[in-house]
């Protein structure tokens, strides 16, 4: 799939089709033949070292590269179809040119994805041999079906590309059945992975020898489902942030007006999409956290309250930078929106209340102090800032943020509008009633759960939660019928906003990214020295919880790594464009 | 493009750097697996009270929720006091009783102000045994200041439960009939020879040919042809690699259970399978639409 340019007739869509069905034999066949390989030739042995490098680090880093890759092909197309449906259901070719324009960045990403999954394997038969001789054993049957997904994926993603300019017109709806197919499978190859990563999490259906009972209680434990909600949202949210990056490339390189306003156009559509898909994300999260909490209280707290506390505080600093970047971005944003200067009186009240959001999020329960500073503080927890360092402050914090921001969205987006239907005041007063509404229910919520045990206080953030999603469903209700028909200002000036509005958008890319490898690390980290939570136990040398400080260090790596994969696609992207240019 | 390329990369560095920096800010600490110790019914108490903390601090994760010093967590009740108040929590229970049952079915009583939230020790994660409980409960007891009264008896000792599926070979062993003629660690019958000692001897090469064909070669002092012949070959592959790995262990030699397995196993063959399949649809769909192409165009 490195071509860009689509092919007009089904014998020529096939054969770039089959190009990657070869491809994808040749890649499982080589990856099969090299672990059997190195299985049969390398001293036996419980682990290996890769190198002298350490075999923990060495599939950490390839691990989370093919899943951030894995989590690009898998959001892109996601948002890909809806935006094509867009563009039938308006008629606008711009939507389906849009649609195109992001499938277009799946082409490497998919070669690299899978490329990075081959040789996850390799490193995970070479390097944990007993480990994965016991997954083999329990999960065989799975293995064999992630297999025939990965090679319907790729015949339905590649017959998507390549047969986009084939399946216009009459046969449109042919090509949007294919790209919803495209998402089911990707979607269905998500969940078969995730089986294994969530088994050692919290492993069920097995007896105390381990020796498996049932295999549908292995893969239905109870870590599955929350992690393959998590993770859907989440692969659009950086699928989205991704494809706004690279827009941002190609806006900063424009040497036109016309496609510097094609590029903030698709930057801006990126944007909302990260956006939009990272505002559920903190509540599917907290369904994953109490999920944690029904399988071991243990980890849950050692999650939350125990080595692994402190980097939730660096969670707390990337995801209120995330909230600040993707304000600042939509509020320059509206500098190109005739009449959205009405709304610039917002600005400064929702900046004050994002940054104590993100004050209260980053403060740390316990602080270092010193012997006499803690006997002045009287504990290690200061007498008034300690209340802030609590989940009852920052879940209240966050839902607050999350308000904000889907505030700010909703004025950005009624920017150059003015309602004209005859009921828009109480509309507006019902909106501002449904915000507010939450805004006291988040608010009471958070002051009561300071006077509930922790297992009581994490089921409350359901109905923070649940307050924050009803509001914003209201609003948005209201909303639709509210501007229809509405009085325009006046036309967006696409193309027409500051250059550091799209280092914003690389910021988003770059926090999502790095979040991602974090959180990811703590998921894992949480077994602390098991593979198998509680069953099998990590009995190498790297079985032990690193300092944080190395950790991070690591998924900076990471990030700096998958950028430098990325910019590769990306230019890809952009070169074959000019081909097809020249060409035409 | 190349200045926008290295503003990118370095605002990247700049980002990422930062996120680290802060990474570093935060406390810094290991933390490792716990150490095996060894108890005995002759550990002396105040060795007892050491293994105990151990695994306090450690194995069981019991700082996560209690606290052991004036700044610890409040989830749970305070340790050090929880000898001294053992005695009165539960009427017609003594203190070491209550603290067992505490320990190893913390639903059965809860202190008032706290909710069920405690795990037993004798189940994962923490996977204690009685000797490892009772060592516990000398710590608690050095903790509130007492002596150490708890007695280590011989039941309480087992070999710490296989944290999973590893070298299960022994059981395998007695599961597939081996015992019954073979002894293993003075265990078994005596109609073939002691396979305690086969791993200094032999290789895991030649004992996995040996179980596969018996006839492959017959140990001097014993009758030719009394294995099975196709004993060996019932045994899943698997299996056959775990009970190696177990003979390897006894003679103190590695071997990874999983073994290597043949490029033409059933998974190399399942795999070439559907590769094949996929292959062979998508030929068959171009010659198709190549033909209907030619079909239309003549």
């Amino acid at each position: 799939m490195t071509d860009t340019i689509t092919l007009a007739s089904t014998p020529q869509a096939l054969k770039g089709t089959y190009k990657g069905v070869v491809k994808i034999s040749l890649m499982l066949a080589a990856t099969y033949l090299v672990a059997q390989g190195l299985s049969h030739y390398l001293p036996a042995a419980d682990y290996r070292q890769f190198f002298g490098f350490s075999n923990r680090i060495a599939v950490w880093i390839v691990a989370e590269l093919h899943l951030m890759f894995a989590a690009f092909v898998l959001g892109v197309p996601i948002f890909a179809v809806i935006t094509e449906f867009v563009g039938k259901a308006t008629g606008e070719k711009r939507y389906d040119d849009l649609a195109k324009e992001f499938t277009k960045l799946l082409a490497m990403a998919y070669t690299l994805t899978a490329v990075l999954g081959c040789v996850l394997l390799v490193l995970f038969v070479a390097l944990y041999p007993k480990f994965m001789g016991y997954m083999t054993k329990l999960f065989k049957p799975t293995w064999l079906l992630y297999i025939v997904l990965i090679f319907g994926e790729v015949v339905i993603a590649y017959f998507y590309w390549y047969s986009w300019d084939l399946l216009q017109g009459a046969r449109k709806k042919w090509h949007l059945l294919l790209g919803v197919l495209v998402n089911l499978w990707g979607t269905a190859l998500l969940f078969v992975a995730d089986i294994w990563v969530t088994f050692m999490m919290s492993p069920a259906g097995i007896d105390d020898a381990g020796n498996l009972t049932s295999l549908w209680a292995a893969i239905n434990n109870h870590t599955w489902m929350p992690i393959n909600i998590h993770r859907l949202l989440a692969n659009v949210a950086f699928g989205g942030a991704i494809a706004a990056a690279y827009a941002a490339v190609r806006f900063l390189n424009a040497k036109t007006d016309e496609e510097r306003a094609r590029f903030d156009w698709m930057g801006y559509v990126g944007s909302f999409i990260a956006i939009a898909a990272f505002i559920p994300l903190p509540f599917a999260g907290y369904w994953l956290g109490r999920e944690i909490y029904q399988f071991s209280e243990q980890m849950g707290v050692s999650m939350m309250g125990g080595s692994f506390a402190w980097l939730w505080i660096l969670q707390a600093m990337l995801i209120g930078g995330l909230f600040l970047a993707s304000n600042f971005y939509l509020w320059l944003g509206m500098g190109r929106i005739p009449g959205a200067e009405r709304y610039v009186k917002f600005q400064i009240p929702m900046m004050i209340l994002l940054t104590i959001g993100f004050i209260v999020w980053a403060t740390p329960r316990s602080i270092i102090a010193s012997g006499a500073e803690m006997s002045a503080m009287g504990g290690s927890h200061h007498p008034f800032l300690g209340l802030f360092g609590v989940m009852a402050a920052k879940n209240t914090a966050v839902n607050l943020m999350i308000l904000t921001t889907f505030f700010s969205f909703m004025l950005y987006r009624r920017g150059n509008r003015v309602p004209a239907v005859p009921w828009a005041a109480t509309g507006k007063i019902v909106q501002a009633l449904a915000i507010a509404a939450a805004a006291g229910v988040v608010l009471g919520y958070g002051i009561y759960s300071y006077s509930v045990p922790s297992n009581i206080r994490i089921g409350f953030s359901v109905y923070q939660v649940g307050a924050v999603l009803a509001a914003m469903a209201v609003f948005v209700a209201i909303d639709i019928p509210l501007l229809r028909g509405a009085q325009e200002i006046g036309a967006i000036r696409w193309g027409q906003i500051p250059a550091r509005a799209q280092y914003a958008l690389f910021f988003l890319a770059i926090s999502f990214t790095w979040l991602m490898g974090l959180m990811g690390y703590i998921r894992s980290g949480i077994r602390q020295y098991w593979h198998i939570y509680g069953r099998v136990m990590d009995e190498s040398a790297n079985a032990y919880t690193m300092m944080h400080g190395h950790a991070t260090i690591i998924v900076s790596c990471i990030t700096v790594i998958f950028f430098l994969l990325v910019s590769v696609v990306f230019w890809m992207a952009s070169r074959n464009e000019d081909g097809e240019g020249e060409a035409k | 493009m190349k200045a926008t390329f290295f503003k990118i990369f370095a605002f990247l560095l700049v980002t990422v750097s930062t996120y680290s920096y802060v990474g570093q800010l935060v406390p810094q600490f290991e933390e490792h697996p716990p150490a095996k110790k060894v108890i005995t019914v002759s550990t002396p108490p105040a060795e007892l009270a050491v293994i105990g903390e151990e695994l306090v601090r450690v194995k069981g994760g019991c700082l996560i929720c209690h606290k052991v010093t004036e700044t610890g967590n409040e989830r749970g009740p305070d340790l050090r006091k929880a000898a001294g108040q053992a005695a009165t929590r539960k009427p017609g229970m003594d203190a070491e009783a209550y603290l067992l049952e505490s320990i190893t079915t913390p639903d059965a009583f809860i202190v008032d102000g706290y909710s069920k939230m405690m795990p037993s020790a004798l189940k994962p994660p923490a996977n204690m045994n009685l000797a490892e409980v009772k060592a516990v409960i000398a710590y608690l007891q050095t903790l509130g200041g007492a002596e150490v009264s708890v007695k280590i008896e011989a039941g309480d000792i087992q070999v710490a439960k296989a944290a999973g599926p590893v070298h299960r070979g022994k059981e395998l062993m007695g599961q597939f009939g081996c015992i019954g003629c073979h002894k293993v660690e003075g265990e078994g019958g005596v109609v073939g020879p002691d396979l305690t000692p086969i791993g200094q001897n032999r290789s895991p090469e030649e004992l996995m040919r040996k179980i596969l064909d018996p006839s492959a070669w017959t140990t001097p002092g014993f009758p030719p042809g009394v294995m099975p012949a196709d004993l060996g070959k019932s045994i899943p592959e698997g299996d056959r690699h775990e009970i190696l790995a177990y003979l390897m262990g006894l003679s103190g030699k590695a071997y990874s259970p999983t073994g290597a397995a043949s490029p033409w196993s059933h998974e190399g063959m399942r795999l070439g399978l559907v590769i094949l399949v996929f292959n062979l649809a998508m030929l068959a769909a171009l010659a198709w639409a190549r033909a209907r192409e030619k079909k239309e165009t003549t």
